[in-house]
Order: structure tokens, then C-alpha cells, then sequence
């Protein structure tokens, strides 16, 4: 029993940064390293990951998409964790990640044929070190811990990102990849965005004890952090990453943050929950603090935020006009294409008859 | 000026209708890109939709309180300046396949993303095992009693698609707004919807699943009204309503049966905790009932602040659904003025009792054997009968009397 213990606490270069709230240190703030033009990179991001996310909505009321899962509020995790990472660690995302996606260099409005119907998987995975959005709850979790085991195998230095939310945390899948993720000490971050609701379901019912202290219970490190603060979220990915990129193994940080939209474009979340609620966390907004901090520390003019909300408009209109010009895939591409990187005849012949039954229809 | 015309999407995976709420925009008005066009509710939530284009306001399709189906016409726009936005995606030929790309709505028939040419002329029909029809369109044929061999399909290659079955169902398109216009012989056909359905479904569901009574008292009201003018005189004045409460909170806490609910599934009774007090609100948009949660723990004051809010939100539309939820028991009032007295409140499933109360009025009362006029009113409860025998009623309703006689301000 003791050696467990022993072995949680030997090496949590992460806790130090932060209060036992949860917050990042002032110290460890100044002592981040980043320049002005670093800082300033990651307000524009979320600015225009929420500019994308907005526009989504808007798209998917006017039915140019099927569907449309909203990160609002969120921004500081994505932008955050994806800037503390080299762009060769991979990430495993759920369905939610989209702005994560769009921080790795993901076209935003190729992205969104997704969520179009138009295609199965709308960029390449090994050129963006981004996997599939994953939207079976906490699947990817095991698909993270998997690939981190591969890297170690390997032997190279990359480090892997799962990130899920508190749902996710209640699954199977999610138990057997911490625990095989502590046994074998795979080199992975397990980033929970912890926002509250799962669906309709609150925090209090998903879990009665707390989601970060679980790690020690797999034999490894996790802390609760508070994820509305891009600087926090961004120092602890960081120091988790090198710890696992050392050799030490897995670390599991619990971000908490807020859903302030729905679940998803077809969900009502006013059935559900009180508005003093998001009325709350509206004051915690990750965008509002992150300026007001960076306006404090002269960084960011007036001009200089304009200019940036001027890109988001552009960036948005932009998504607009080529999502609704992208033309899908021909059918039989769509259904045979992905499925041999060497098709066997048997199929290859299916593939042509498909197609020749399409001509005169 | 290009027109184009802005198609009701499937807003929510997989549904046919919305109501429409409210049009934010008129016939005529200039709208921006994502501007807020109008507010539609489906069955999963309400929304707003945003204007896909910028431009003038031609033609609104729709009417507040009328159901749309995805796919119909729902806004006309001519678009301004620069070329007409790329459509989404090119319309595959067909007249009337919806702009919308996704979703089970009519005409959704071939997907987008297969390019097709133009349609050859159905075929002849199908002899027997010949059909060509896909599983589930067999299946919805054999529910709406649709011969298959019958038609003629309008699919590739004669295949019978969910649209020839739906419309050999019903020749005519069976959507609510065409009910609402028909007339035959002088009888009118009011399409019923939105809150009118929901308080249909709930009565229905009260009278045919609880036996329930209704007992009836006279209470005098001097003490209230008196009370009452205290709270005037010292800057407060307050309707009757907050005294109704506290009475009712008051006498439930004597008899916790009457916040109660029957289990139907378990013959349990489900004595409620907290007393949450359901207010029957007339409004423009028709009855509503605001809950006000935990009125044990309130006071008059409290009790009369939050009773007020509700009742304006209830009026103003702009509550949320759980703030109209999670009642235990429900007050409802007959008119505050007027000559009526009484009347048989529905108990609101799967609640226990319903009270309702009558004008205050000066009426003639024996007070020490001679005919006075006082200050009084009736009010009448209703009570689940599978719970609360006639005694035990007559208990509460005396207890209630009782406390609404000692108001105290």
C-alpha cells in the first residue's frame, strides 16, 4: 500500500504552480517564458475559435449543418493545451474540439463538412498529428493511451493529448485507459474539460467524489486546475507534457470550466438548468479575463483587439462562403473509398457495379 | 436582386415541424447575415434562426402560432449588392426539394451529396415481389396501409420512395396550416398546438387516471382584508394572493398528504418534502402555471415578491420551462371580481389537490345569531380521492378556512 503512495508522490513538477484552489501562482505566471507576441497569440485564438464556434450555430440554424456541438466558454482549454504542446504530439478529441483543431492549422470550413454530411473524416490525421473527433463517449481515451504506448514503444519523444469531458469520466473505457495508462506509464496527458454538464446531466450526479483525485488511485498524478484561465491551462498541459516526455508517465488534469451553450444544436438547455447558473459563469468568461489581464500588462490596445475581432469577421465570413460551395465526394468514393488502402476485387467489382446502377438514375 | 427563398431546416436531427413564435423581422424591412429572422419552437427546443442572407424582407410564409414543416417556405428575401450567395449546394431537379440539406423532412429523398442525371420516366408499376421499395418504406407502408404494388415510384429506377407512401397516405398534405384554414358547413377547424395541445394532454390525463372531489367552504375575510390594510399603511400593498398562500403552505404543513403524489406503478404515495406551489396564470398566450419552489421556508413578504415575479414573467413569456415545473400542489383563482363564486378545479397530474379561490366580497354572514354584512369568499379544493378520503379533506379545507380567518399581516 505504502509503496503506491510513495510512487504518486515522488514527482508533481505541476502542483507547484498552482494555489490549492486551483489557480496559477504569480510566480509561476511571470515565469512562463512567453513574449508579448506568444500572449497575444493566444487571446487571437480564442477570439477566433469563438468567432468559428458562433458562426457554426448560425450555420446549423439555417440548415447548412446537421449538427453543431458549441464550446463556448471553453476556448481557454483548447487554445491553452494545444499551445503547450510540440505540433508533433498528437491529440484525441471528443466531439467538442473543434477550436482545438483549428489551433493545430485545421481549415476551419473543411472541418465543418463533417458536420455537413459530406464527409467521413475531413482532414488528414497524421498531417495535423489530430485525430477524428471522436462522438461514442470516452472511446478516444483508450485510443490516446494506446497511441502514447506506441510512441514509447518506438521510442521517440512524443507525448499524446486526450482530452474528454466529466462524462466521459463515468464510462469503462475511460477506467481502462487510466489504469492501463498508470501500469505502463504511457506517455500521455489526460485533459478532462470538466463543464459541468453531461448533456442534462449535472456534475453532482456524474460523480460524487472529485474527478482529479482519482489519478493517484491509478498511480499517477492529477489536479484540479481552473479552466478558464488560458495561462493556467497552458503552464499545467506543459509541465504535465515534459514530465511525460522524460519517461515519467501519465498525468491527469481535471480543467474546470463551464458549458454556456447547449449540449448541441439540438438540445434546450433552459429545461435543465437555472439561469443564475450561467449568469455565474458568464463573469468567469475565459476571452473577458484574458484581455482585461493582458490590457493590465499593456499588451493589448484597443486597436490591437479590434483588429483581431476584424480578422474573426472575416475568418467567419470566409467559413460561410466556402462551406456552402463544398461539393461532396462522388458516392461511390464516399462509401468504397476509405475502406482498403488495397482493394480486393470482389470489392473493387461491387465499387463499379454501384456506380454503373448511379448512371440514368 | 436576386429572390431566394429560405426553407424551414430540420433544426434538431431529425424532426418534420416547428411552431413559429414570433417573426422578429417584417415584409419589406432590410435584414444582415445571421440577423435574427423569427423564433421557432420545435419539440426540443426553441429557437431563433438567423437570416442565411442580407436583404429586403419580401415575404414571410408564416404566421406567429402556425406549425411549419421542414421544408416549407419560410422566408422570402431579395438579396442586396453583391451576386446572390452560392446556393447551398445545386437543387437536384426536383420542384420541390427543399434547400435544407439535412434531415428526414419532405423531399429528402435523394441525398445531396449523390450527383444524379436528369430522372428517367417512372416505369410502370411494380407487379407483387417486384416492388422495389427500401425496408423501412415497406414497413411505414404496411403502418398507414399503403399498397405498395399500387404505386408508382418516383425513385431511381421505379424504386417507391418514403414520399410516395406518405403522400398515397394522405393526398393532401396534412400539415396543420392547411387544417386551419379549412371550413365545411359553417364549422371552423382551429389547428391545436403549443400550450392549447399541452393543457389538452394534461386535463385529459387528470379526469381519466384520478378519481377526484371537490369540497367547498365560505371563509370570512375580515381578519385578511384587515391585515391587508395594515401592509397598505405601512407602504406595501399586495394582492389577496400571497395570504391564499401562506394559509394553503400553512395548512399542507398540518396534512403533508395533500403534497403528495400516487405512485401508480408502485400503489406508493409520494409525500412531497418541499411545498412547491403551482400558480394558475391567465395569459395572452393561454393558461400558465409559474411554480413557486420551497414556499415553506418563505415568508408573507417573500412569498408575495416571488409570486409577483412569477405571475409577470408568466405574462411577459419569459420564463424558463423549469421555472414552470416541479409543482406539488396548485392555486388557482375563479375571478376577482364578477359574480362568480366558485367552480371544480382539475387537479394538475401528478399532484394531489388543487385549490381555488373566489372574489372577497361583502356578503351576508350570522355572526352571535344576527344577519351582518361581511367580507368573505369562497373557495373550493379538489383532491386525488385514491389519497385523501372525504374526512381527511374535510379536515384541511376546515384548516385552511381556519388559518385564512387569523391572517395576520
Amino acid at each position: 500500500m505504502a509503496d503506491v503512495v510513495q510512487v504518486v508522490g515522488t514527482d508533481d513538477p505541476v502542483r507547484p504552480l498552482f494555489s490549492e484552489a486551483g489557480e496559477l501562482r504569480a510566480d509561476a505566471r511571470s515565469g512562463l517564458g512567453l513574449d508579448a507576441a506568444a500572449l497575444r497569440d493566444l487571446y487571437q485564438k480564442m477570439v477566433l475559435i469563438r468567432r468559428a464556434d458562433k458562426e457554426a450555430l448560425n450555420l446549423q440554424r439555417q440548415g447548412e449543418l446537421g449538427l453543431w456541438g458549441q464550446y463556448l466558454g471553453q476556448e481557454a482549454i483548447h487554445v491553452g493545451a494545444v499551445a503547450a504542446l510540440e505540433p508533433t504530439d498528437w491529440i484525441f478529441p471528443s466531439y467538442r474540439e473543434f477550436g482545438m483543431a483549428m489551433c493545430r492549422g485545421v481549415d476551419p470550413a473543411e472541418m465543418l463538412t463533417w458536420f455537413r454530411g459530406l464527409s467521413h473524416g475531413p482532414w488528414d490525421p497524421r498531417k495535423y498529428a489530430f485525430a477524428p473527433l471522436a462522438v461514442p463517449v470516452a472511446t478516444q481515451v483508450p485510443h490516446a493511451v494506446g497511441f502514447a504506448m506506441g510512441s514509447k514503444l518506438r521510442g521517440d519523444d512524443d507525448v499524446v493529448l486526450g482530452t474528454f469531458g466529466d462524462g466521459a469520466t463515468s464510462k469503462g473505457d475511460w477506467h481502462e485507459a487510466m489504469n492501463f495508462a498508470g501500469v505502463f506509464r504511457a506517455p500521455v496527458i489526460l485533459l478532462c474539460q470538466n463543464n459541468h454538464w453531461a448533456i442534462s446531466v449535472p456534475l453532482a450526479k456524474q460523480t460524487a467524489g472529485s474527478i482529479a483525485e482519482r489519478a493517484p488511485g491509478y498511480g499517477f498524478p492529477g489536479i484540479r486546475i481552473d479552466g478558464n484561465d488560458v495561462l493556467g491551462v497552458f503552464a499545467a498541459v506543459r509541465a504535465a507534457a515534459e514530465r511525460a516526455r522524460r519517461g515519467d508517465g501519465p498525468y491527469l488534469i481535471e480543467a474546470m470550466t463551464y458549458r454556456m451553450g447547449a449540449h448541441t444544436s439540438s438540445d434546450d438547455p433552459t429545461r435543465y438548468r437555472l439561469d443564475s447558473e450561467l449568469q455565474a459563469w458568464s463573469a468567469k468568461d475565459p476571452i473577458a479575463r484574458y484581455q482585461s489581464w493582458l490590457q493590465g500588462q499593456g499588451l493589448l490596445d484597443e486597436a490591437a483587439a479590434a483588429a483581431i475581432d476584424g480578422e474573426a469577421e472575416t475568418m467567419a465570413e470566409q467559413m460561410r462562403t466556402r462551406l456552402r460551395a463544398a461539393v461532396p465526394a462522388p458516392a461511390g468514393e464516399a462509401i468504397f473509398g476509405r475502406v482498403y488502402e488495397r482493394p480486393p476485387d470482389p470489392f473493387t467489382e461491387e465499387r463499379e457495379e454501384f456506380e454503373a446502377s448511379l448512371e440514368g438514375t | 436582386m436576386a429572390e431566394q427563398t429560405f426553407r424551414l431546416p430540420d433544426l434538431g436531427e431529425g424532426l418534420t415541424e416547428a411552431q413559429l413564435v414570433t417573426w422578429r423581422v417584417e415584409e419589406g424591412g432590410q435584414v444582415e447575415v445571421n440577423e435574427p429572422l423569427c423564433d421557432v419552437e420545435t419539440a426540443k427546443a426553441v429557437v431563433v434562426i438567423p437570416s442565411p442572407w442580407a436583404g429586403t424582407i419580401q415575404k414571410l410564409h408564416a404566421r406567429p402560432g402556425e406549425s411549419v414543416a421542414v421544408g416549407s417556405a419560410l422566408v422570402t428575401i431579395a438579396a442586396q449588392g453583391a451576386p446572390a450567395p452560392v446556393e447551398p449546394l445545386p437543387a437536384e431537379s426536383v420542384e420541390a426539394t427543399p434547400s435544407t440539406l439535412v434531415g428526414y423532412g419532405p423531399g429528402a429523398g435523394p441525398p445531396a451529396g449523390i450527383r444524379r442525371r436528369a430522372r428517367v420516366a417512372p416505369s410502370t408499376p411494380q407487379m407483387g415481389s417486384d416492388v422495389r421499395a427500401a425496408p423501412f418504406v415497406r414497413q411505414l407502408a404496411k403502418e398507414r396501409g399503403v399498397d405498395l404494388a399500387a404505386l408508382t415510384g418516383s425513385g431511381p429506377g421505379g424504386r417507391i420512395t418514403r414520399a410516395d407512401v406518405e403522400g398515397a397516405a394522405s393526398p393532401v398534405a396534412a400539415t396543420s396550416a392547411a387544417a386551419a384554414a379549412s371550413t365545411t358547413d359553417g364549422e371552423r377547424r382551429i389547428s391545436v398546438v403549443g400550450i392549447r395541445k399541452a393543457i389538452a394532454r394534461q386535463m385529459v390525463r387528470s379526469v381519466t387516471t384520478i378519481p377526484q372531489f371537490t369540497e367547498f367552504a365560505v371563509f370570512d375575510a375580515t381578519k385578511l382584508l384587515a391585515a391587508r390594510e395594515r401592509q397598505k399603511q405601512s407602504g406595501r400593498s399586495m394582492t389577496p394572493l400571497p395570504y391564499f398562500i401562506l394559509a394553503l403552505v400553512k395548512a399542507v404543513r398540518a396534512f403533508p398528504l395533500m403534497n403528495s403524489s400516487w405512485d401508480e406503478a408502485h400503489d406508493e404515495i409520494v409525500v412531497k418534502q418541499p411545498i412547491n406551489v403551482g400558480i394558475a396564470v391567465n395569459t395572452s398566450q393561454g393558461l400558465l402555471v409559474p411554480v413557486l419552489r420551497g414556499a415553506e421556508r418563505l415568508d408573507l413578504m417573500a412569498i408575495a415578491d416571488q409570486a409577483a415575479r412569477l405571475i409577470e414573467g408568466a405574462r411577459a413569456g419569459t420564463l424558463k420551462p423549469v421555472e414552470m415545473s416541479g409543482g406539488t400542489i396548485t392555486i388557482t383563482n375563479v375571478g376577482a371580481s364578477g359574480p362568480v363564486e366558485t367552480g371544480t378545479p382539475i387537479i394538475s397530474p401528478t399532484e394531489c389537490c388543487v385549490g381555488a379561490f373566489g372574489a372577497i366580497k361583502p356578503r351576508p354572514m350570522v355572526i352571535d345569531g344576527k344577519v351582518v354584512a361581511r367580507s368573505g369568499a369562497w373557495i373550493s379544493i379538489s383532491v386525488d380521492h385514491r389519497i385523501v378520503d372525504g374526512a381527511l379533506a374535510t379536515e384541511f379545507l376546515t384548516a385552511l378556512v381556519g388559518e385564512l380567518e387569523t391572517s395576520r399581516a
